[in-house]
């Protein structure tokens, strides 16, 4: 197991106390750093709103004829 | 009566009211069907005949009285076994629930019981809505009408299983990721994920609050219309639920496409697929244009986005509802849901937040882009030919079986972040003979233009009428 994958299962028993419940609940595990890639690629176009961002809103907003 | 069981929700609630066939007729008729096919199937997995036959007998005598009839007025159904009735088995797919009994109606229940709908059972589902393929560790696996060894497609599997094989004429499904679309494409129906608080969520089991959905899989488009018009509105025990007026959706649907811009991504959305696949599409497409319709292809904005946020909300959000069995009791659940879930317990909650954060200025962003330029958007439901339950069975395959799993719903999830309408109808079948379906997405609340597209599309197509082989080489009667 390599570090990442124990730092998780770790992780998840202590903060939830819940055991990685099969191999595939393992590789799943493992494959956050897709996860994580993921986000980092998504860094920078985060930008400060002053305004809450409600979704709800979003969708009033962005309807036929709105 | 032969036939009874084949037409659409509509003509059999037609029937009813115009006297020419009788509510139990159309029940006894679901039933020869379900008798012939499901022990194959196993899209049913409870059934309350004797109350299923009160209550058609009641349905009839309203109509012989000449009562006021509603919309739905004395059509059998069966729904996804998650849609709580007060006192009723509602075991969610889930050993852990297998005897459960809800205190409560769910909203969507009543409001199809007050239209003139009564229910004869429980349908089969992926454990707690969580797979898309239809494997079922408790229940059994629900298998492809079309071609058993096949996927049915999930979670909603009962559902698109029974309509497709004829023993029912609609059932709800549940959509968080595609649990709509997914089984009406796989099993060869109609089926409508609608707007993000469209439709209450009250009394149905939940997955994920920000992404879960209510909505029907039906023989066609127009029965879609029928269904949500009556379960769709604000219901003051959802407070999420939108306070949008319900329009009749089906007087949208008069097959006139004239200036209607279609849009089919050039990104993601065909990534990997299948020949089948894409030659379906581009025929569907042409029936499209055929009507008015035009088409432009390009790449869709913010996709990347839309995948890393929109896959992980549902995991994060489905860990804290199951965290109690999953300390108590893990193997009580198929590795098809376990393994999925597991994952969600380390994602940290700033990720989470970010997630949802963004989703309004994603989905403003996007909407802004695409529907300058189109009023819809048109993919495949599932990029690939459809795989076995074999092929994506986690608790039994090697390693990598996962991803196959996975890669089902590919092309539903997107929607379900951003919150858009989506139907998905049929349009074909591959070389294993098993349906393929067409996507078309729209702007928020814009569940009648979709269903206009998708009607014009069934008034010059007959897949949405194929009948699974099963039914004859099982002599079913109806």
């Amino acid at each position: 197991m390599g570090v990442f994958e124990a730092l998780i299962e770790t992780t998840i028993a202590r903060w939830h106390g819940i055991k990685a419940p099969n191999k595939p609940a393992k590789r799943l595990a493992a494959e956050l750093t897709d996860t994580i890639t993921a986000f980092e690629a998504l860094r920078g176009t985060m930008v400060f709103e002053d305004e809450p961002s409600s979704f709800e809103a979003a969708l009033q907003a962005t309807k036929e004829g709105a | 009566m032969a036939g009874l069981a084949d037409i659409t929700l509509i003509q059999a609630a037609d029937l009813v009211a115009s006297g020419e066939a009788t509510s139990l007729d159309l029940l006894h008729a679901c039933w020869a069907n379900l008798d012939a096919v499901n022990p194959q199937v196993n899209a049913m997995i409870w059934q309350e005949r004797e109350a299923a036959e009160a209550a058609a007998r009641a349905a009839d005598e309203a109509v012989k009285s000449k009562q006021k009839l509603g919309r739905l007025h004395g059509v059998p159904m069966a729904h996804k076994d998650m849609y709580y009735q007060a006192g009723k088995l509602s075991t969610c797919g889930s050993a852990l629930r297998k005897d459960f009994r809800p205190t409560v109606t769910a909203t969507v229940i009543e409001r199809m019981a007050a239209a003139g709908a009564y229910t004869f059972g429980g349908l089969n589902m992926a454990e707690f809505a969580q797979n898309p393929t239809g494997h079922n560790k408790t229940f059994g696996d629900c298998h492809n009408p079309w071609n058993l060894p096949y996927i049915t497609g999930g979670s909603s599997s009962g559902s698109g299983a029974s309509v497709a094989a004829r023993f029912n004429y609609m059932a709800l499904g549940s959509d968080t990721g595609g649990s709509i679309r997914l089984p009406a494409s796989a099993c060869g129906v109609t089926g409508l994920k609608p707007t993000q608080t469209r439709v209450s969520r009250y009394g149905v089991m939940p997955l994920s609050f920000s992404h879960d959905n209510v909505g029907p899989l039906a023989r066609t488009a127009r029965d879609c219309a029928r269904v949500l018009a009556v379960i769709a509105g604000h219901d003051p025990r959802d407070p999420t639920s939108a306070r949008e007026p319900v329009p009749s959706y089906e007087s949208f649907m008069d097959g006139d496409l004239t200036g209607l811009r279609i849009g089919v991504p050039t990104n993601y959305f065909l990534d990997g697929a299948d020949e089948p696949v894409l030659a379906a599409m581009e025929a569907a497409l042409l029936v499209l244009t055929g009507r008015g319709a035009t088409v432009s292809r390009f790449d869709l904005p913010l996709m990347d986005a839309v995948a890393a946020y929109g896959g992980i909300v549902s995991r994060v959000e489905a860990a804290p509802i199951h965290a109690e069995w999953m300390r108590s009791n893990p193997q009580a659940y198929g590795a098809h849901i376990s393994a999925r879930m597991y994952p969600g317990y380390a994602i940290p909650a700033a990720y989470y937040v970010e997630a949802l954060s963004r989703r309004g200025p994603v989905l403003r962003a996007f909407a802004a882009e695409v529907f300058a330029k189109v009023d819809v958007l048109v993919t495949p439901t599932i990029r690939t030919c459809l795989p076995t339950l074999a092929e994506t069975d986690i608790d039994h395959g090697p390693p990598g079986t996962e991803h196959k799993f996975m890669a089902v719903s590919a092309n539903t999830r997107p929607f379900n972040y951003l919150g858009l309408p989506a139907i998905s109808v049929p349009c074909g079948f591959d070389p294993n003979g098993c349906p393929i379906g067409l996507q078309i997405a729209g702007r928020p609340f814009a569940e009648g233009r979709i269903l206009k597209v998708a009607g014009a599309y069934q008034l010059d197509t007959r897949w949405h009428w194929a009948r699974p082989p099963i039914l004859d080489t099982v002599g079913a009667a109806a």
